[in-house]
Order: C-alpha cells, then sequence, then structure tokens
C-alpha cells in the first residue's frame, strides 16, 4: 500500500541560553521543596504507594495516607534518576534523544471539545478527531511527539487506550498519552506498546510510549495515576508529573509558594518511581496556572504566571532531569490575536532555558477545544522561534563583502548570482504575506484551514504492520470487555 | 509626579542574553570597516564632503563616494558617548539612558488613520498625531513619542507640525522621523529651545531628538545628514537608521546585510563626530527581505532571526542602540498575525538590553494607524516586562507557614496570606476582561474601549501660554519660509 513519507523533525536546537534563577534562588527553592516533603508531607491514597514509601524509609501514616519524607531519602532515591535518555518512534529515523541539544515539542491535550473539520460546528470530542490530528501531527515537522489531543469521548471507560490506538495508527511518532491512569488501563498499555516496538528490549531501549500524571494540588498525588505510573516505570517507559498549581486557590498567592508546592507533588512523585525502580526515566513538568481574582477562573495565560513555564525548566534540570515545558497555552476562545500573543514568549524561554520536551500546539480554551487550524497556526511560531533561536551565520559567503564591493553604493542584489543562490535558501511562512488575487495578502487564518485540509487529503502515513493492527484490536477488545 | 502622570514602566531584567559571540561581533565589525575602507559610501551633500575631507576621508568628489581608512573610522568612534539622557518635557520622564533599562517608543510614521467616528480609512493629519501623543503620554509602557502618523495637513512643514503635535501633547520626551534638510533641522531646534528653555539646558537634557534614514546600498540621504549635522552641533541626539533590504538593496544572507547596514550607520556616525567630537549618536538597523515571488518588502518573514544581532552590534561600537520592535504586515489590529510577528519581539528586545526601541502602535508595515493597535501592543509590552522581571523568592513569598496550615489536598482561598498577595499576583491582560456572558471580552473590543476611556480622561498639563505663542510664533514663520 502506498504512503507517504514523514518528514523529518525540526525540533528547535538554541544556539544561545539564558538563565532565570540564580544558584542561590535554586538552592533556596530545593530546600523549601525538601522541607514541604519533609514537615507537611504529601496526602497519597494509594496502599500500593504507601507501602512502597515506607519501605524506603517515608514516615507514612496510613489512617491519613500523609508521607513525610525526609530530604537525604528524597535525594538519595533522586541520584538514580537519568539525566538523559531516549522516546522512541516507530521508526528509529524519528526517535527522540532528550540530550539537552534539542527541544522536541508534542500537541496539547487533552481536549473535550472539536469545532468539527467539515461542519465547523462545536461538539464533544471523539476518537476519529484524535486519528485525524495525528495525522496532521505527522506530517508537521514541529510536531516532535504526539499527545492524543482530545479524549476518545466515544468509548468512555477505554477512551486512553483507543486514543493510544487512534494515534499508533496514524503517526509514526512518539506518542504520550495524559489520559492512562489506573493500574489495568496501564498494563493494556504496555501491552500495546509492546506490539509497536516488537519486543521487550527494544521497548525498554526506544520506547513508543510515555506517560504525563498530574498531581492534584496542593499536595495530592492521585491514585490511579500513580499506580498506573508504577506498571509503566516497571516496563522501562518513561514517567513523568505534572503539577497544575493555581495560584491563590490551590497554592499560594505568591510566585514563589506556587512553585514549591507544585515542584514538591513532582518531587514526591518522582521519588516513588526511583524507589520503585532505580533508574527508570523519569520528567518534571511544572504548569501552574492562576486564579481569576473576581470570578475564581483558571488562567493559563496571566501576564506574569507564564514565566513559570520556564522556571519548570530549571527546577527540573536542577533535580537532574528531564522538563515537558509549558508551551502554546492560551485561554483565547478561538484563533487570533490572543492565542498568538500567548503562544510565543513561553516558547522562546523555555527553549532558551534547555527545555528537552514541551507540550502543547493546538487547543485553545485553556487546553480544552480543538480547532482544526490552531496546530498550523502554532507550527508557524514553533518555526519563527524555532529559526530565531538558531543563531546566525556570519562565515565569509554570509558576509558576502566581494558582491557588496561590486554591487558598491548606489547599486542593487537582484542580478547578483550571491542572490540567486541564498535568496531562495531564507525561510519564508507559508501563511502570511501571501498575495491576494484582490491585490493585499491572504488572511493566515483561512490559509491555515486550507493547509489543514491539504495535508488530511494527501498525508497517509507508513501504516502499521497488520499483524500488529490485528494486535492492537485484539488487546482493545479484551479491554473493552473487562473494563468497559 | 502629578496625578496626571503615571511613571514610566521600562523593561528592566538582569537576564542577558548574547545572541552573537565575541568573535562574530569582531567579524561584523572588521567587515564593516572593510566596506568602508573598500568600497565607501555615497555623501550627496557638498557639505557633508567638505567635512568629510578636511578630516582625512578620502573623497571622490565627482562620484560623491567616500572611503574611509580603518584608523580614521576608530579614531572618531572613539569620541562617542555610550550613554546620554534624552529628555522630556518635564524632568519626571527624562530618559537616562544606561544599563539595565529599556525604553520603548511609539512606531512612526504613518500615513493612513483609521477614523473612529466615520469607520473609514483617511489620510492622517496633525490632530491624529496630537491624539496618539495623548494617548502616549497616558501609557508608562511608552518612555518617548515617535509621532506616529504624519501631519499631511501641513505639506512641506508637516515634520515641524508633528513636533509641535507631540509637544502639546505629552509631557515624554519627542522623537522625530521626518525632519529632513538644514532649514526645517533649525527650526526644530528653535522650538526645542522654547520646550527647554534654553540652548544649555537643551544640550543637557534634550526634549527633542532626530532618527535619519540611510539609503541601500550605502549612501546617505542630502536632506537627512545635513538635518542631523545641525542638531549633532547643539548637542541634540541622532540616530541613524538603516533599512537594507535582503535580495534586493542588500545581500541574500544576513551577515552580508548587517554589515552593509552598518556601514551606512558607521560612515554617518563618524561624519557627526567630525562635526561635533562628543556628540550624541544612536545606532539602528532594521533588515527587511524581499519575497522572492513577489519581490514585496517583508518585515517579518519566518526566518525573522538576527533582529536584535545589531543592538549587541551596536554596543561592540559603544553606542546605544535603538531597537526595531512591532510593525506588523497584518492590515489591521487583532489578527493572529498581527500577534504572532511582533510577540517575540520585546523579550528578545530586552534580553539583548536596547536602550531604545521603536515602536508601537501602527499596522500594514508601518504606515496605517488604528489608535487601538498600540493599546494591544503596549499589552504584549507588559507581559515582556512582566515576564523578564526577577522572581523574588523570600520566606514571605515562600510561604511555608502558609502551605504548612493548608496541607496537603486543603485550599488556599481562606488564608489572610492569599487575601494579602492575591491582587497583586495577577496582572490582568485585556485578554482577561469578563464579559456579561461570563465569557471573555474580545480584546480588540477591550482595546478600543480603552482608547477612548483615556481621550476622554487623560489631559497632559498644556503648555505655558508663552511657550505656545513662541511655538506657534516659529510654525508660522516655518510656514512661511518652508510652505
Amino acid at each position: 500500500m502506498a504512503f507517504s513519507e514523514t518528514p523529518p523533525l525540526q525540533p528547535i536546537k538554541p544556539a544561545y541560553h539564558l538563565r532565570i534563577l540564580n544558584d542561590d534562588q535554586l538552592r533556596t527553592l530545593k530546600s523549601s521543596t525538601l522541607e514541604i516533603l519533609q514537615e507537611t508531607g504529601i496526602y497519597c491514597p494509594s496502599e500500593k504507594c504507601l507501602r512502597i514509601y515506607a519501605e524506603h524509609g517515608a514516615l507514612v501514616d496510613f489512617a491519613t495516607c500523609i508521607v513525610k519524607i525526609p530530604a537525604e531519602i528524597v535525594l538519595s532515591a533522586m541520584r538514580h534518576a537519568p539525566r538523559f535518555y531516549t522516546m522512541g518512534a516507530r521508526l528509529e529515523t524519528h526517535d527522540l534523544r532528550l540530550d539537552g541539544k534539542s527541544l522536541f515539542c508534542a500537541t496539547d491535550g487533552c481536549g473535550v471539545e472539536v469545532i468539527d473539520f467539515v461542519t465547523r460546528q462545536r461538539r464533544p470530542s471523539c476518537k476519529e478527531d484524535v486519528a485525524i490530528t495525528a495525522r496532521l501531527a505527522d506530517f508537521l515537522p514541529s510536531i516532535g511527539f504526539y499527545w492524543p489531543i482530545v479524549s476518545a469521548q466515544d468509548f468512555p471507560a477505554t477512551a486512553p487506550l483507543h486514543e493510544l490506538d487512534a494515534s499508533y495508527n496514524n503517526t509514526i511518532k512518539h506518542v504520550q498519552s495524559e489520559t492512562i491512569m489506573g493500574e489495568q488501563l496501564a498494563r493494556y498499555a504496555v501491552e500495546m506498546a509492546r506490539v509497536i516496538a516488537g519486543d521487550e528490549l527494544t521497548m525498554r531501549a526506544r520506547p513508543p510510549l510515555s506517560l504525563l500524571v498530574c498531581c492534584i494540588a496542593p499536595l495530592s498525588l492521585d491514585r490511579d495515576g500513580m499506580e498506573s505510573a508504577l506498571v509503566l516505570a516497571q516496563a522501562g517507559l518513561p514517567v513523568g508529573f505534572m503539577s497544575m498549581a493555581n495560584t491563590g486557590s490551590t497554592a499560594p498567592a505568591t510566585l514563589a509558594g506556587t512553585v514549591v508546592v507544585g515542584d514538591a507533588e513532582i518531587v514526591a512523585a518522582m521519588v516513588l518511581i526511583q524507589m520503585a525502580c532505580p533508574g527508570a526515566p523519569i520528567f518534571h513538568s511544572l504548569m501552574p496556572g492562576m486564579m481569576h481574582p473576581h470570578t475564581g477562573a483558571y488562567l493559563a495565560t496571566a501576564w506574569e504566571g507564564t514565566l513559570l513555564y520556564p522556571i519548570g525548566v530549571e527546577l527540573a534540570h536542577n533535580w537532574g532531569v528531564p522538563a515537558l515545558a509549558g508551551i502554546f497555552a492560551t485561554d483565547a476562545h478561538a484563533p487570533g490575536w490572543q492565542s498568538a500573543g500567548d503562544a510565543t514568549s513561553s516558547l522562546l524561554l523555555c527553549a532558551l532555558t534547555g527545555a528537552e520536551t514541551g507540550s502543547g500546539l493546538g487547543l485553545l480554551e485553556s487546553c480544552t477545544l480543538l480547532y482544526p487550524e490552531e496546530i498550523i497556526l502554532d507550527s508557524d511560531i514553533h518555526d519563527r522561534i524555532r529559526l530565531e533561536a538558531a543563531g546566525l551565520d556570519t562565515s565569509p559567503t554570509a558576509l558576502a563583502l566581494d558582491v557588496i564591493k561590486l554591487v558598491g553604493p548606489r547599486g542593487q542584489f537582484l542580478r547578483q548570482r550571491h542572490t540567486r543562490e541564498n535568496l531562495r535558501r531564507r525561510s519564508f511562512s507559508d501563511l502570511t504575506a501571501q498575495p491576494a488575487p484582490s491585490g493585499g495578502f491572504r488572511d493566515p487564518l483561512e490559509l491555515a484551514r486550507e493547509k489543514a485540509t491539504r495535508i488530511l487529503e494527501t498525508h497517509h502515513p507508513e501504516p502499521l504492520l497488520p499483524a500488529q493492527k490485528k494486535e492492537l484490536n485484539r488487546i482493545l477488545n479484551l479491554a473493552d470487555n473487562e473494563l468497559a | 509626579m502629578p496625578a496626571n502622570m503615571q511613571p514610566l514602566e521600562p523593561l528592566q531584567t538582569p537576564f542577558r542574553l548574547r545572541y552573537l559571540t565575541e568573535q562574530q561581533l569582531d567579524q561584523l565589525q572588521s567587515a564593516t570597516l572593510d566596506i568602508l575602507e573598500r568600497t565607501g559610501v555615497k555623501f550627496p551633500s557638498d557639505k557633508s564632503l567638505k567635512i568629510l575631507a578636511e578630516h582625512g576621508a578620502l573623497v571622490d568628489q565627482k562620484t560623491q563616494i567616500v572611503r574611509f581608512p580603518r584608523d580614521l573610522v576608530l579614531k572618531y568612534m572613539a569620541f562617542l558617548p555610550r550613554y546620554f539622557t534624552m529628555g522630556g518635557r518635564d524632568a519626571n520622564y527624562d530618559l537616562h539612558l544606561n544599563e539595565g533599562k529599556t525604553y520603548f517608543t511609539t512606531d512612526g510614521c504613518g500615513v493612513e488613520t483609521f477614523d473612529y467616528k466615520t469607520r473609514a480609512m483617511r489620510p492622517s493629519c496633525k490632530e491624529d498625531v496630537g491624539m496618539m501623543a495623548r494617548i502616549a503620554d497616558y501609557l508608562p509602557s511608552i518612555g518617548f513619542y515617535w509621532p506616529m502618523v504624519s501631519a499631511q495637513d501641513h505639506g512641506l512643514t508637516a515634520p515641524l507640525h508633528e513636533l509641535d503635535a507631540g509637544y502639546h501633547n505629552t509631557h515624554k520626551h519627542v522623537q522625530s522621523e521626518t525632519i529632513m534638510g538644514e532649514a526645517p533641522a533649525r527650526y526644530a531646534l528653535e522650538m526645542a529651545t522654547v520646550i527647554n528653555g534654553s540652548r544649555e539646558d537643551l544640550r543637557r537634557r534634550p526634549s527633542f531628538s532626530l532618527v535619519v534614514c540611510t539609503i541601500a546600498p550605502l549612501i546617505q540621504d542630502k536632506e537627512g545628514i545635513e538635518g542631523a549635522i545641525v542638531l549633532a552641533e547643539a548637542g541634540v541626539p541622532v540616530g541613524f537608521l538603516a533599512m537594507p533590504t535582503m535580495g534586493t538593496t542588500a545581500p541574500a544572507t544576513l551577515a552580508g546585510a548587517l554589515a552593509m547596514g552598518d556601514a551606512e550607520i558607521i560612515s554617518a556616525t563618524v561624519l557627526m563626530q567630525m562635526v561635533a567630537p562628543g556628540a550624541p549618536v544612536f545606532h539602528s538597523l532594521m533588515q527587511a527581505w524581499a519575497d522572492p515571488s513577489s519581490g514585496n518588502y517583508v518585515s517579518y518573514p519566518l526566518d525573522a532571526r538576527g533582529r536584535y544581532a545589531p543592538v549587541e552590534m551596536a554596543h561592540h561600537w559603544g553606542m546605544p542602540a535603538l531597537g526595531a520592535c512591532y510593525g506588523t504586515d497584518s492590515l489591521e489590529p487583532g489578527t493572529w498575525q498581527s500577534a504572532a510577528e511582533p510577540a517575540l519581539d520585546p523579550f528578545m528586545v530586552g534580553l539583548t538590553g536596547a536602550e531604545i526601541v521603536t515602536g508601537m502602535g501602527l499596522s500594514h508595515t508601518y504606515t496605517r494607524l488604528y489608535p487601538e493597535q498600540l493599546i494591544m501592543d503596549a499589552d504584549l509590552y507588559q507581559r515582556a516586562r512582566y515576564y523578564l522581571m526577577t522572581m523574588e523568592v523570600s520566606p514571605e513569598t515562600l510561604a511555608l507557614d502558609t502551605i504548612q496550615a493548608v496541607g496537603p489536598g486543603g485550599h488556599f482561598l481562606a488564608q489572610k496570606h492569599t487575601r494579602l498577595h492575591m491582587r497583586e499576583s495577577m496582572k490582568r491582560a485585556i485578554t482577561h476582561q469578563v464579559g456579561p456572558d461570563g465569557k471573555y471580552r474580545q480584546a480588540r473590543e477591550v482595546a478600543i474601549e480603552k482608547v477612548k476611556w483615556i481621550l476622554a480622561n487623560h489631559y497632559p498639563e498644556p503648555l505655558d501660554s508663552a511657550k505656545q505663542a513662541e511655538l506657534g510664533r516659529i510654525l508660522a514663520a516655518a510656514d512661511a519660509e518652508l510652505g
């Protein structure tokens, strides 16, 4: 069967870097996290997790489910965590080597509503939306890996597994789930990942699946999330923990206070994984929000709140683990000025602080609403920043002194061979400055919609082998029978 | 500070980004010196050619091309002051250019205005300049004012009328981008002297400055350079702005375009230092691109890297930089494009440490004024300003006692610490204004309301009547002589 090549990835490779927190601040934040873990503790309503904590020296109150972890135990557990590792793709050419030199970006997730690709009407999301967007993501070089972007709500009990199925069938890229919660679901997901990898060894060396688990602010871990994470970690699949502490409601109304509450949640979860599986690949993700003081609403992008995203990256590195950075979040209701303004800054600063991974392109309304063209628009912004961060070529060819001398004052460069050779190498957006037949330029949003349609018409990534498809179906049937 | 004046809010950040390496900066500077020595720059001004020849430049009177020996450039660049003051009409708004502060201005000089009354686009006029000066005066994000549009209702003396409208409607420093030629410059100098009160005060804290565009490739504008000489002699800051377009008036490689634009700026700067050693001069380079399909001028292609490399090049020469922000190619405000293109600008320019930056508020590649664009650009600016501030890490902000009191699974709403800090922690953007339906309102609609509110409520202190009369007299004389 004919299929389309998936274009090579284009991660952001910053040529220069930025430090936001100084060493003193990093030390103070780390010691505050350690103090919270030791003095205040974490709520963890999982018998299984509590036992692991207790066996490794944490002080566990089984009645209240509060775990207090002495600082030296935290530090000792975190010493096992690998700083760098690989997240595998279906094809090795698209593996993500987290080596501190590149930032790979993923789609957003997990939305619950969609502006329908055909009718343009708003409706609940379904498995087909996950599949369609996976195909768009497969085509876009800016997307390094895929978060199932919306919920497969047409499969209520086993939606996370169907999201995984839709993804594997429509992109060769690494898939990171944010919804597989609970031990049973996790075991099915690991089976599916094993089918994609082909064998146990490959699955551990180039894991095609990873999982992100949200903590519950303040200072609580989710039972199903943590038990799921343990299953994946035991199978060698990367797991990460995200805090979405909300300044003013589930976190103190100061930025530093929000940071340490969130960091303590993440570190408590990472420590548990290292206790259970020393050396398991883990990652850190701090994506706090802020409470609107008038309405209590969650804001993904208050003026100064987004500073916390690159700060999260520095905290992750200070703990010696890779970061999943918060990028592209917007509270906008539709693509436009607000969504673009929100997107740009956080991506640049997260790239310059050295984030290894980031999510998420493509959603609006605080990560809940999928607009088909938004992933194309976000991808354009990604490329602007990728090029901005790439630095300047000052080689003799780029300086072109002989050409300048030849042209001299009052001349023009149009006829120079150097111009012919180099002007086309410059990158121009295919959304902006596109001439309209009636003069002026075409609307970038309209062009983005057209581009999404064109990709969906023409791009069909390499399919899974028939045996793999069959095996995934078998696993899904079993899961549906057991869990639905 | 009087009640109708808000303190300025410049970008201040301890973070520094080095875009170019030291070696690249040396390479670029050496390329500039090479161009000045081997290729030269055309000065179509007898006055300038005479000064250049007298000071050791190699002048070909016939072609008007001037070549600058390397040592000569370095000798005169050594006179440049690294920092200086740009005075406000009110001393509270003096801008003391120094390390760590970045002041932004409006954009200029557009030619069309969207009229709120008629809901139609029309040619710009002097009243628009005054109206926007009043809005700029109100906004703490605006450190100084570029007359945003052309006073096209005043023909040849439009630049002086723009200055007049600026002085009447803002306490802040006014920087012109249109006063070209010796005679208009002398009138502008007279007007600025009226505002400052004396020539001595004008030299100490000049209420006015000028930016002059060079012509790519490698030409100075006769009127521009002769106007600049008048101002430099009086101690008024002048800056030179190169706008090389890659592929048409500059090489199609960025480093070549930067070196060539830099050569234009440095040749003009050297001339100023020959005329008035120690004269305050700033550096500005805004490269653009030619669309290979249409030849159109593009400010923001996908690959717009190096937009702030010229800031580092200016500093490498020991000069303050006028950074280039905003100026979207979008036809109107509120579009995806009008944020996607410039939103990165204030971050990058703040991180590279430009002293002054243009310019907020115009659409359609610096030509079209929608007043609300200034409010929306200011919102993007404020995001950057907060983003680039340090985070306070102290016992009070860490709030460990409060965290201990709340514990796992609680909430912070009932805490005194939350009541104390919540309002200061949430800086509301124009995007987070709740409408009657409980949803966030359209940012553009909120911005238009803010424009109307400022115009209805903010009136800067008027100039005293003697100064008003004197400005009127100077303008009348200029209209009679030049108009």
